[in-house]
């Protein structure tokens, strides 16, 4: 029985060696800059934390000094 | 044992969920000296152009690298590569050619025979001719003869590449191999 020609024209080409230290330097990159994502992301959040808190704060002392919780919604 | 030696004697799973608890460049390493030949040699057969091809595997590794968290375990990671490699390609090359998918009617699948006499055509073609047709043919098309005859899928493991049923994989496989036999006819008229 004849080859299969599908089988024939399967190509056999190696990927070129620069192409590993390509996607190994973005893959770096990538993370890279994902660290970035995530450093900002929690300070953002933390500091976003601190304010909500600090407003609290402010909110309780309003209260205190006109009698009501804060001013209404 | 050395770090990347220890690293290489895991399997793909393991592998793969190493990195999705940490992520780390020397272990995708590992994952990228297991799968880059395969995934290369199946950018070429799609694009038929060596340097699109390395841009391609290039860019699905990355990509790879970006959505291992995605992967939930269901397939093997070979199958869940071989899905967004192809993915990947056939959405290049939709760009490229403006393609447009035809959608098959789910009433022909009826009409389907296992024995179709095009397979039997397509496997008596010469190599070089055969060569030929899938270069002129559809991308979406190519890709489909290819997992089935060059890379030996079978039609289950089609199905989860396409993500469609068995039906819709034996329809659009036997439309392709219409459409291949009917560009085959086109170019050596003594085929016909």
């Amino acid at each position: 029985m004849s080859q299969n020609p599908f089988q024939i024209i399967r190509p056999t080409d190696k990927p070129p060696e620069t192409l590993r230290k390509e996607v190994m330097s973005s893959v770096k990159l990538v993370m890279l800059l994902m660290r970035f994502v995530q450093l900002f992301m929690a300070d953002y959040a933390s500091s976003l934390f601190d304010k909500v808190r600090l407003l609290g704060d402010d909110r309780k002392d309003t209260g205190r000094k006109t009698g009501r919780n804060g001013p209404p919604d | 044992m050395s770090k990347v030696g220890k690293e290489s004697a895991l399997s793909d799973e393991e592998l793969v969920a190493s990195l999705q608890e940490r992520m780390d460049a020397e272990r995708f390493g590992v994952l990228y000296d297991r799968y880059a030949e395969r995934v290369f040699q199946k950018c070429i057969a799609l694009t038929r152009d060596r340097d699109l091809a390395k841009d391609l595997t290039h860019d699905i590794f990355l990509k790879v690298f970006t959505s291992l968290k995605q992967f939930d375990h269901r397939a093997k990671f070979g199958t869940w590569l071989y899905r967004v490699t192809h993915n990947y390609c056939l959405d290049h090359l939709r760009k490229q050619q403006r393609h447009k998918e035809v959608e098959l009617e789910d009433g022909m699948a009826g009409r389907l025979v296992e024995d179709d006499p095009n397979e039997l055509r397509l496997m008596g073609m010469r190599a070089d001719r055969l060569d030929q047709v899938l270069a002129a043919i559809d991308p979406t098309d190519r890709a489909l003869l290819l997992m089935k005859y060059q890379d030996g899928l079978s039609v289950k493991e089609i199905q989860e590449v396409l993500e469609v049923g068995e039906s819709a994989v034996k329809m659009r496989m036997m439309r392709a191999r219409e459409r291949a036999m009917s560009c085959y006819h086109e170019l050596f008229q003594e085929g016909a």
